[in-house]
């Protein structure tokens, strides 16, 4: 028997790009973040909240914050304010 | 212990510096250009009148017709609170900043160098000095150390010990939390005045009824949570400006007297080839008053343009012409080098790409590598915008 040549294309799935990673933030009283991954924030460039999918049941709701860390690294934190946990994720 | 120097009504003070007599007057800062017209701090004459900070303009005019209004000053606000802060270290106190007129410190260190915790609040008053009427609180938590502050007199040291701090939080007013004015509203329709009176409801049901920010002002009303203390690293001391004999509202001039400035502040020595990662530009005013904006580059960079495209567009929210136009090099990097690239991107190397893909490809087996397909590039999710799918062709 010959083996169907896409079959193992077909059943590889596609990846989401820029996929929200759990991360260890400490926040100020309030709610900016001070410290990521313990690296201490240098400071908060912008902040800003994505509210979307509220119709769903799956409702998205996160207030982002784009920091700059205390060895220069630019990154991109949010709080998903369903579950209560950070995030960092690039692409935001 | 978590120490708080609070200067209230900072800004004002700062645009009364100017016009001290408007000091003994009924003035209020003026609001914000382009914001909401709400009045910001007011002297005590216009409180004693019934005016109140973040009173409508038009309300406040009503309740006191005599009402002066300060031009902001924010440039000098940044410029006098910079120098409190140095004076602060200078005194030994690793400063955390939170805004002008509110600042935090560990008492741990110079507890012993003062000889106890109260003679080091007060070396830390007589460092802001007295002129600005400086308040002191210390708690074992970030906000009970500025509630403490903030009810603290002029000249006073509040301490509050950890076993006394839910007593001393609780008679406290909601105002000290960081909410929104209708959130103010909705808790004292509720009957809740106080920070006892909203720490002792359920967290479940205040984060039902007035969602994450009500929640967080919950936690506070307990005390907040328990956060260190982290001296800022002092900016740095780079600037030039330039006063012009006459006003100019030109945008054109603005321009070049700004190049100028770039090209004169990067040649300067003391930056040692560090690069630049925030970068202020700031403009007194014709009328009086200061406007100021400040950039946090994205990269740290020396290059004159990308600093140039930056800041320059800027210039055009000035609100009037103006008699001196000054360029500071906020804060600079500790390295002065940068990695450059290992391939630079041209036509002649998508052949080597190609083939360094198709050894990829017979190393690690089929699924190695992907393609980027856009499926919703406007979503406001980032990660719904772009899937990377397997690529084997």
């Amino acid at each position: 028997m010959v083996a169907y040549p896409g079959g193992a294309r077909a059943v590889r799935s596609a990846g989401r790009l820029n996929e929200p990673r759990p991360a260890r933030v400490e926040v100020n009283f309030d709610g900016s973040p001070w410290q990521v991954n313990h690296q201490a924030v240098e400071l908060v460039r912008e902040e800003w909240r994505v509210l979307d999918r509220w119709w769903t049941e799956e409702p998205v709701s996160r207030r982002y914050f784009e920091v700059v860390l205390e060895s220069g690294e630019n990154t991109v934190v949010f709080r998903d304010e369903e579950c209560e946990c950070w995030f960092t994720q690039r692409g935001a | 212990m978590i120490a708080c120097i609070a200067v209230p009504g900072f800004e004002l003070r700062a645009a009364l510096r100017r016009a001290p007599s408007l000091a003994l007057r009924p003035s209020a800062l003026a609001p914000e250009a382009g914001t909401e017209p709400l009045i910001g701090p007011v002297t005590a004459a216009a409180d004693a009148l019934g005016v109140r900070p973040g009173m409508r303009l038009g309300e406040a005019l009503a309740t006191c017709p005599g009402l002066v209004l300060v031009e902001r000053d924010p440039a000098a606000a940044e410029q006098a609170w910079e120098e409190i802060l140095r004076s602060l270290e200078d005194a030994g106190f690793a400063v955390d900043p939170a805004e002008p007129g509110c600042v935090f410190f560990e008492t741990r260190g110079v507890e012993r160098l003062y000889g106890g915790l109260e003679p080091a609040l007060q070396r830390a008053l007589a460092a802001v000095g007295p002129g600005w009427d400086p308040q002191a609180g210390a708690a074992e938590r970030r906000f009970a150390a500025l509630a403490a502050a903030t009810v603290a007199r002029p000249g006073q040291v509040i301490v509050v010990s950890g076993d006394r701090l839910q007593d001393f939080l609780a008679p406290l007013p909601l105002s000290l939390l960081p909410l929104e004015r209708e959130r103010y509203a909705e808790l004292e329709a509720l009957g809740v005045r106080s920070l006892g009176q909203l720490a002792g409801l359920p967290g479940a049901a205040v984060a039902e009824r007035l969602g994450p920010d009500g929640r967080r002002a919950w936690g506070l009303a307990r005390g907040g949570a328990a956060a260190k203390i982290r001296g800022r690293r002092p900016p740095a001391e780079l600037f030039e400006a330039i006063e012009f004999p006459e006003a100019v509202g030109n945008e054109l001039t603005l321009r070049r007297a700004f190049s100028a400035l770039l090209d004169t502040l990067l040649a300067r020595p003391e930056r040692r080839d560090r690069f630049v990662r925030k970068v202020a530009i700031s403009a007194r005013l014709v009328g009086g008053g200061s406007w100021r904006r400040t950039t946090t580059l994205r990269d740290p960079t020396v290059d004159r343009e990308r600093i140039r495209a930056a800041l320059a567009p800027k210039l055009a929210e000035l609100p009037t012409p103006i008699v001196e136009l000054r360029l500071e090099l906020v804060a600079l990097t500790e390295s002065d080098g940068q990695q450059l690239e290992l391939l630079a991107a041209g036509a002649e190397d998508r052949t080597r790409l190609r083939e360094g893909l198709r050894q990829v490809r017979a190393s690690t087996g089929s699924g190695s590598v992907c393609t980027v397909v856009e499926v919703a590039p406007w979503s406001r999710i980032p990660e719904a915008r772009a899937l990377f799918v397997p690529r084997d062709d």
